[in-house]
């Protein structure tokens, strides 16, 4: 993880508003990734057909 | 003359260690991550969708409130099918147009059962997404208070309520009402549904007023059989959500009939 952040390009300021944007684009992906999965198995709302 | 004494040698780690080392470090660093993206889906599912449905149903709850005081109420004429009649005959449409049954109020021997024309109140059909209605279950202790119900049941309706099916009557009304909600996500509204017995109650408020059901059957479906949303002789309420608990696998289906309101007389008298 360290390694990942200073291989990021230029200087300390830009990487770590790089990391920033990279962490809270994953964030948001892996909460729709949650909600297709929970619609999907675990609790689809209860709807007939 | 003594030999100075050389720094100690370290023994080099031999190979399979350095493969276990390595086996050992990425299977550790691999349950730690699934255990956080697992623990995650959790508290997502469980916590985060229940805190949004919260904030929305304070909303919608406000909603409801002037739906009821700005929906229009028509009085419209409405014709009893005769007792012989088949499901789905004798109902009215969420927009009001009444369709009796075939024949008119008569049997096949000619014999009119319900001749008189009945006043009936209809409401104007909610915007799709808007809060209608409320529905109250005093044996349920989540539903005490009451939990908005909105017009359609995609899935971006049920994230805020309780859903109720178009093209099926709006509670209060002839035929079948169907009403969906989550179960074990977004705030669960139907969480309990389950420890319903028949003869327990369940009130709906709407703009024509309150409509008290009663429960007479509570089963387990499949998700595709649509029987359960087909329209039925007087006046019902069918409720569904997903069973059993944490799993969409099956429905868990309330059937509940009429027994008190503005229309009831209307309807069964």
């Amino acid at each position: 993880m360290k390694q990942w952040f200073l291989e990021l390009p230029g200087p300390m300021i830009l990487k770590i508003v790089v990391a920033v944007v990279v962490v809270i684009v994953a964030i948001v992906a892996l909460f729709f990734f949650y909600d297709w999965i929970g619609t999907n198995m675990l609790d689809s709302g209860g709807t007939i057909g | 003359m003594v030999e100075p004494t050389s720094a100690p040698v370290e023994r080099p780690a031999s190979r399979s260690t350095g493969i276990l080392t390595r086996v050992v470090r990425v299977v550790g660093w691999t349950s730690i991550v699934v255990g956080v993206l697992i623990l995650g889906f959790v508290v997502q599912q469980l916590f985060v969708t229940t805190w949004f449905s919260q904030q929305h149903q304070a909303a919608l709850d406000v909603e409801a409130e002037e739906h009821f005081v700005t929906a229009d109420v028509t009085e419209v004429e409405y014709v009893p099918p005769p007792s012989t009649t088949t499901p789905g005959e004798g109902t009215v449409a969420p927009d009001g147009t009444v369709t009796p049954g075939a024949g008119g109020s008569s049997t096949d021997e000619g014999a009119p059962l319900n001749p008189e024309k009945r006043t009936l109140l209809v409401e104007s059909s909610p915007e799709d997404g808007k809060a209608f209605a409320v529905i109250r279950i005093p044996s349920i202790e989540r539903l005490e208070e009451g939990w908005a119900v909105v017009e359609g049941v995609e899935l971006r309706n049920l994230k805020n309520g309780a859903g109720h099916m178009p093209h099926t009557p709006l509670p209060g009304l002839p035929g079948n009402s169907v009403i969906s909600g989550h179960r074990t996500t977004y705030g669960a509204p139907f969480h309990e549904i389950g420890d319903l017995v028949p003869g327990d109650t369940i009130e709906v408020d709407t703009a024509i007023g309150t409509h008290t059901y009663e429960v007479r059957e509570v089963i387990v479906v499949r998700p595709t059989e649509l029987w359960v949303t087909e329209p039925r002789e007087g006046a019902w309420l069918t409720l569904t959500t997903c069973h059993p608990k944490f799993s969409a696998r099956q429905r868990l289906i309330v059937f509940a009939e009429l027994v008190e309101g503005p229309n009831w007389e209307a309807i069964y008298a």
